[in-house]
């Protein structure tokens, strides 16, 4: 069974959410705190789920990019393991350099919690890998600072080399480029800002999450 | 001036400064044999206010309806809890936070959310659910918009961070509100099989008392004898330290506490609420016949000149009181320090009733905490015995309403401040942390899905102030019936209450009135329907310049339901559908829509319990069937206006015909929209007619005398529109967008994010 | 008229709890950094029109007493910059 570790930092809060999503996933989550390295080669894949890690204070991700374990996230991104980050996670990953880009304060300015149809447009992410080109998903959003912003330079880039993983149909944060995940240039570290564990089972009134944490059945 | 004089102002100051006044302090030193010194003002000014004693409110509160067998723990404690079988249990409660509010919107909500949630998770239970009462004054009120803006940033921002989600919510206006906002807030938490309840009730001798959380600062000083005190003109002036909260900090508390709990490390736990260590400690002691020795110059500080008194009276958030066995303390300061926060030992529990506070070693007070718990003083305010109010011959009870002004009459309630989207104010919630969300605030009862059983758990608020507004009495049997029968609508059997009783100044006479009678009609219904009311606060002196709020007895209420995969929604699901009207006529009333026009309070009828609890006993199993595909209580506005809400969401017209409307309205006169029936319930169906009134004759059958009900087919759900015949026709994107320019009507600035494009 | 460059310095009052500056700070002296106390404020530029320098002082007055700086929980300072 395929290992993925769990990643939790102070202010996480959609822990349990995603180590539950991944068990439902077929494969055994596994808790890795921020204070402790880890063994970068001893998981088949990294999570690092949402929540509100260090209060945001500051920035969004700044403080918790800078948690020891995130010594051990970057060894296991540069070995290749795929590195998924949800919301906060997504923040962190970028503020932390191994996501490009930074995300900010909502276009509206305010915490906005909806179901957005989702759009995968680049296919380098492990994550969804099965999923064409195209393919659309309804999956929810909660965040205050999930604006994705980088200048046109680094856009370019990132059209270039296939990295802009997800886009919404409908800008509802004001998004460079109406993007909602992207990837790094190798395609193993990926973010985005929806929660696909919360559309995990009808009862949730969706569950097309599965479709994005779809490694291991 | 002579000495004597000035000794008596001094005196009469002193009493001010400590809000008590001189028969108490007569009572003081009758109780203590001398007077009091030093902190024992202090002490006593905390315990004894209204907020922390309920001395106006426990000669009535102890009549409550309490228990059933599913009580497993009532008043009492921070919360109360309810056994739901298959060993799961919830702890749930509500409380104000108004005076806060008022003062500083966006920190009054946020630790109203926080407060609340600690008295939850120091009970042992994880918060799952929370909820939120608000009540504010007319939108054009001065400082509304920004109340209106910070309450609701306050809210989300503490909840959104602590990862709760907020599942359901109630938002009033009334002028009633303009200088005295209601914020309440209710949370719900879950003790999964085997985790035990934790209780305050300090135990055991040689224990230690264990401060944990926060730093002590000067936040709130006082805060809990001003909240029991009227609003003045100078209250800006006589503003504490605001409290500031750091849903951060609370949510390493919450995991912290949770952890110590699950390791069994703690005898007694109290979170550090209104009057922070003087009530949390006293309570503790006095709950387990014990006393405590406390060197309150071992309380973690984070400011160093704070007094002894200051330590004793700071509201500063996210603080817990323990009572922990000596040899665990290590285990303790391990788990907290994981968590990055301290728990330090500052006194033990002595076999003695005494609360021996030192500072330095220096003995400040020796006395016995049950002199200012149980022997606060109890006043019996005057009241006059209730009549029914508001009555009138039935035929004057609605307005009638031409078809030529019934589409502008429906646009005047949708974009009238009582009747527009709330969608700006849970948009801006996280409903779904958690991933256990059936049903957040976009229904009308909040849905959670309960992990181990896969059960679900509605959780939904009450009190229509307008019905409070027409007679106190209704006003309270309402506040239970009408969340009652959301919940018997969406298949959820009623389990317990809890309620927040706010009320104005209780010295008056007719405040005190309603008070009681708004008590005793929840009263006779949740006996009757054995909802015990297990938790609760109140909130006295909602008072401002002499003018008092509409008495609001808000209540939240939990049910349960065996399964989550068919819960009914709330709009209409699909077009072809039948759709029916259930209802058992007790009441009929001029409602929100004679308010809105500017006219008195009008009602015909009398509303009683027992019919009541059959109809919802009956209502609860049709609503479980899973042919029924979406309910609606008749609320606000009546029976048109829930129609449009229904059509609004999901743009699935419907067709009513005329002779369905006019069977629905027919006790009153011809082309009457808005008025309200106690109570009926609109059902979409996927059945046959025949088959859906033999499932429902079926149940009424099973649970009540069938001749008191009423059963309309109104007519069948098709296009995008609706459809009155003969009296209105409108599309469903033009009712929706009635009921969004009806928020940004009253409130310019408070935008709903739109899509951005491109960017 | 003349614009006149303002920068307003908004900080926690003393007496209220930093839970921004707590967290830095908490986050600094884990990383090992000497740092002894951390508070966060934030810091605005205004550019205001006015007749003289002296109205210009009291519009960016008005600005921060109205909006900028929320006097229950926080102080203000006011720099004229170039």
């Amino acid at each position: 069974m395929a290992r993925v570790g769990v990643l939790r930092f102070p202010g996480t809060n959609c822990d349990r959410d995603v180590f539950e999503a991944i068990g439902h996933a077929g494969a055994e989550a596994i808790w890795l705190w921020h204070a402790d390295l880890f063994d970068a080669k001893a998981f088949d894949a990294l999570v690092l789920p949402g929540g509100f890690s260090y209060g945001d204070y500051l920035r969004s991700g700044a403080l918790a990019a800078r948690a020891v374990a995130m010594k051990s996230v970057r060894e296991a991104a540069d070995r290749g393991t795929p590195i998924l980050g949800i919301c906060n996670g997504f923040q962190i990953l970028c503020e932390s350099g191994l996501l490009p880009g930074a995300l900010t304060r909502n276009a509206g300015l305010r915490f906005r919690d909806q179901w957005v149809e989702l759009e995968k447009v680049g296919s380098q992410s492990p994550f969804g890998a099965r999923l064409s080109s195209g393919a659309r998903l309804r999956v929810p959003i909660a965040h205050a600072d999930g604006r994705y912003m980088v200048n046109d330079e680094t856009l370019k880039a990132l059209q270039d080399g296939q990295q802009i993983w997800l886009r919404y149909t409908e800008n509802p944060n004001g998004s460079r480029h109406a993007i909602a995940g992207v990837t790094n240039r190798k395609g193993n570290v990926a973010g985005l800002m929806p929660h696909p564990e919360r559309a995990f089972h009808a009862w949730m009134g969706g569950e097309d999450g599965r479709k994005i944490l779809d490694l291991w059945d | 001036m002579g000495q004597t004089e000035r000794l008596d102002e001094e005196f009469a100051a002193k009493l001010k400064r400590y809000r008590l006044n001189r028969d108490e302090h007569k009572r003081i030193c009758g109780l203590i044999g001398r007077e009091p010194q030093g902190v024992e003002w202090a002490l006593f000014s905390a315990l004894w206010s209204e907020h922390c004693s309920y001395k106006s409110s426990r000669v009535h509160l102890k009549n409550l309806y309490n228990t059933s067998p599913r009580v497993l723990q009532a008043f009492g404690e921070n919360a109360g809890v309810v056994d739901l079988g298959d060993g799961e249990r919830v702890a749930f409660k509500i409380e104000s936070h108004n005076h806060p509010s008022y003062i500083e919107p966006y920190q009054g909500a946020a630790t109203g959310v926080g407060g609340i949630l600690r008295d939850i998770f120091t009970m042992g239970a994880r918060p799952i659910a929370s909820a939120n009462y608000l009540c504010f004054g007319r939108p054009e009120a001065e400082r509304m918009e920004k109340l209106v803006d910070g309450v609701v940033r306050g809210i989300g921002g503490y909840g959104n961070a602590v990862g709760v989600p907020t599942v359901t919510g109630q938002t009033e206006f009334h002028e009633s509100y303009d200088r005295n906002i209601l914020v309440n807030a209710m949370a719900v938490g879950l003790f999964r099989p085997g985790e035990k309840v934790f209780l305050s009730k300090a135990k055991g001798p040689g224990n230690l008392v264990v401060y944990a959380g926060a730093k002590t600062g000067r936040d709130g000083v006082h805060g809990a004898s001003m909240a029991s005190e009227s609003f003045g003109k100078d209250s800006a002036a006589k503003r504490p330290t605001v409290q500031i909260g750091d849903p951060f900090f609370e949510k390493l508390l919450i995991e912290s506490c949770l952890e110590v709990m699950a390791e069994d490390l703690v005898v007694a736990i109290q979170d550090m609420g209104a009057a922070g260590l003087t009530s949390s400690s006293f309570e503790m002691a006095s709950k387990g016949g014990v006393g405590f020795v406390m060197h309150l110059d071992r309380v973690p500080l984070r400011d160093s000149t704070l007094t002894p008194e200051d330590i004793l009276l700071s509201e500063s958030q996210e603080r817990m009181l323990m009572v922990v066995e000596p040899s665990k303390l290590q285990r303790v300061q391990e788990v907290f320090a994981r968590w990055g926060l301290e728990a330090v030992a500052i006194g033990e529990v002595i076999p003695d009733r005494k609360m021996k506070l030192y500072w330095h070693g220096q003995l400040l007070t020796e006395i016995d905490p049950d002199l200012l718990t149980e022997h606060a003083p109890k006043y019996e305010r005057p009241f006059e015995v209730w009549s029914p109010r508001s009555r009138v011959p039935q035929a004057q009870v609605a307005v009638p309403i031409e078809a030529s002004i019934a589409e502008r009459e429906l646009e005047r309630v949708l974009t009238s401040p009582q009747g527009c989207s709330r969608e700006f104010i849970y948009r801006q919630y996280d409903a779904h942390v958690g991933a256990a969300t059936v049903a957040d605030c976009e229904d009308s009862v909040g849905v959670l899905r309960l992990k181990d059983s896969g059960r679900g758990l509605g959780v939904v608020l009450g009190c229509r102030p307008q019905v409070m507004r027409q007679d106190a009495r209704d006003g309270g049997f309402d506040a239970i019936a009408y969340p009652a029968l959301e919940l018997a609508a969406k298949g959820f059997e009623p389990l317990a209450v809890t309620d927040c009783l706010n009320f104005g100044n209780p010295e008056r006479v007719e405040v005190m009135s309603s008070f009681v009678a708004a008590l005793d009609g929840m009263n006779e219904l949740c006996r009757i329907l054995e909802t015990p009311i297990i938790s609760g606060n109140v909130s006295f002196y909602n008072e401002t310049e002499g003018r008092n709020i509409t008495s609001t007895p808000s209540t939240g209420l939990v049910g349960l339901r065996p399964d989550v995969l068919k819960v009914p929604k709330s709009a209409f699901s699909s077009s072809g559908r039948e759709v029916f009207l259930l209802r058992l006529p007790q009441l009929m009333s001029g409602g929100a829509y004679r308010e809105l026009r500017g006219q008195e309070p009008a009602c015909a009828g009398q509303l009683a319990a027992r019919p009541f609890a059959g109809f919802l006993r009956a209502l609860t199993q049709v609503a479980r069937d899973e042919k029924v595909l979406a309910t609606r209580v008749v609320g606000k506005f009546g029976l048109a206006y829930a129609l449009a809400k229904m059509v609004s969401r999901s743009r699935v017209g419907v067709r009513i015909g005329r002779g369905g409307f006019e069977a629905a309205r027919h006790t009153l006169a011809a082309g009457a929209l808005f008025h309200e029936v106690f109570y009926e319930v609109i059902l979409e169906t996927s059945a046959s007619p025949s088959e859906f009134r033999s499932l429902v004759m079926r149940q009424l059958a099973a649970h009540s005398p069938v001749d008191l009900f009423e059963m309309v087919h109104l007519g069948k759900t098709e296009g995008s529109a609706l459809l009155i015949e003969g009296l209105l026709n409108v599309e469903a994107h033009k009712l929706e967008a009635w009921s969004q320019a009806g928020w940004t009507n009253a409130f310019e600035n408070l935008k709903l994010p739109q899509s951005y494009g491109e960017a | 008229m003349a614009i006149y460059k303002f920068g307003v310095r908004v900080m926690p009052r003393p007496e209220v709890l930093d839970t921004q500056g707590r967290a830095v700070e908490e986050t600094l002296k884990r990383e090992g950094r000497k740092v002894q106390a951390v508070r966060v404020g934030r810091f605005v530029e205004l550019e205001v029109q006015a007749g003289d320098e002296a109205q210009a002082t009291q519009e960016a007055q008005t600005i921060a007493e109205s909006l900028l700086c929320n006097s229950l929980i926080e102080t203000f300072a006011i720099e004229k910059r170039g």
